[in-house]
């Protein structure tokens, strides 16, 4: 199952993780004004919310990882990325 | 090795330019008609690339016709089905018919997009659609739809709607 890492203190509370996610995986909570993960289990690991937070306060971990085919590889490797 | 595997990916991405190339320009030229005309071509590679397939009504072994298909002819189109946590079965039952919610993960499509830097769920996507149309309409002998529900930059979602 795709373990997904909210970094409470960079979590502006802006919400669109939560809007963005096809299948609800995260929910606001407006007492706390951030985002919590309120159901792992649905996640597919699209990484939308990674992806288009704006503090990157969220991440994955035990997701299967596309291959990135596109990507320049001299590029990768002079960035030592997405190798 | 290193050199021919470089090579390689190097004439990959030369090609993988192309698709997104003819999907922009048509986008542009035809608009929302782009989508249509890139459905029936991916429709009928479906129905020429399960042309000897085998034949089923069971969704469950259709899938896997189409994945094998795909593999035979060295398509990188990773598909699993998707149960919500709110469902129990796979299959959900609707007026519209059998509804099988897909992730696609390596997807060969979404590799070409942001090579050539062209949006997702455009013309190209629908060709998917199509493909998939065509392939279960050939294995299953009913109508099928494939409609985007989420693209993602690691995997996409889609719903699937055999008629009944």
């Amino acid at each position: 199952m795709v373990e997904i890492l909210i970094k409470k203190e960079a979590c502006r509370g802006c919400q669109i993780c939560a809007e963005i996610c096809p299948t609800d995986v995260l929910e606001y909570n407006a007492a706390e004004q951030k985002v919590f993960v309120k159901n792992a289990a649905d996640c597919i690991a699209c990484l939308s919310c990674t992806y288009i937070c704006p503090s990157s306060a969220i991440s994955q971990q035990d997701f299967h990882n596309v291959k990135n085919f596109y990507r320049d590889l001299e590029f990768s490797v002079k960035a030592k990325r997405y190798l | 090795m290193t050199t021919d595997i470089q090579d390689a990916r190097k004439k990959l991405q030369q090609a993988m330019n192309i698709a997104p190339a003819i999907s922009c320009g048509i986008e542009e030229l035809l608009g929302r008609s782009a989508n249509g005309m890139t459905f029936v071509a991916g429709r009928k590679l479906g129905k020429q690339m399960t042309a000897s397939a085998k034949k089923t009504t069971d969704v469950e072994e259709a899938l896997a016709e189409t994945r094998r298909v795909l593999e035979e002819h060295h398509c990188l189109w990773h598909f699993e089905p998707f149960i919500p946590s709110t469902q129990k079965e796979m299959v959900k039952q609707t007026e519209k018919g059998a509804e099988i919610m897909l992730v696609f993960r390596d997807c060969m499509i979404r590799q070409s997009l942001f090579r050539y830097g062209h949006h997702q769920k455009g013309s190209l996507c629908f060709m998917m659609y199509g493909f998939f149309s065509g392939a279960l309409e050939n294995i299953m002998g009913k109508k099928t739809e494939l409609q985007i529900v989420h693209t993602g930059e690691n995997a996409c979602l889609k719903k699937l709607i055999i008629g009944s």
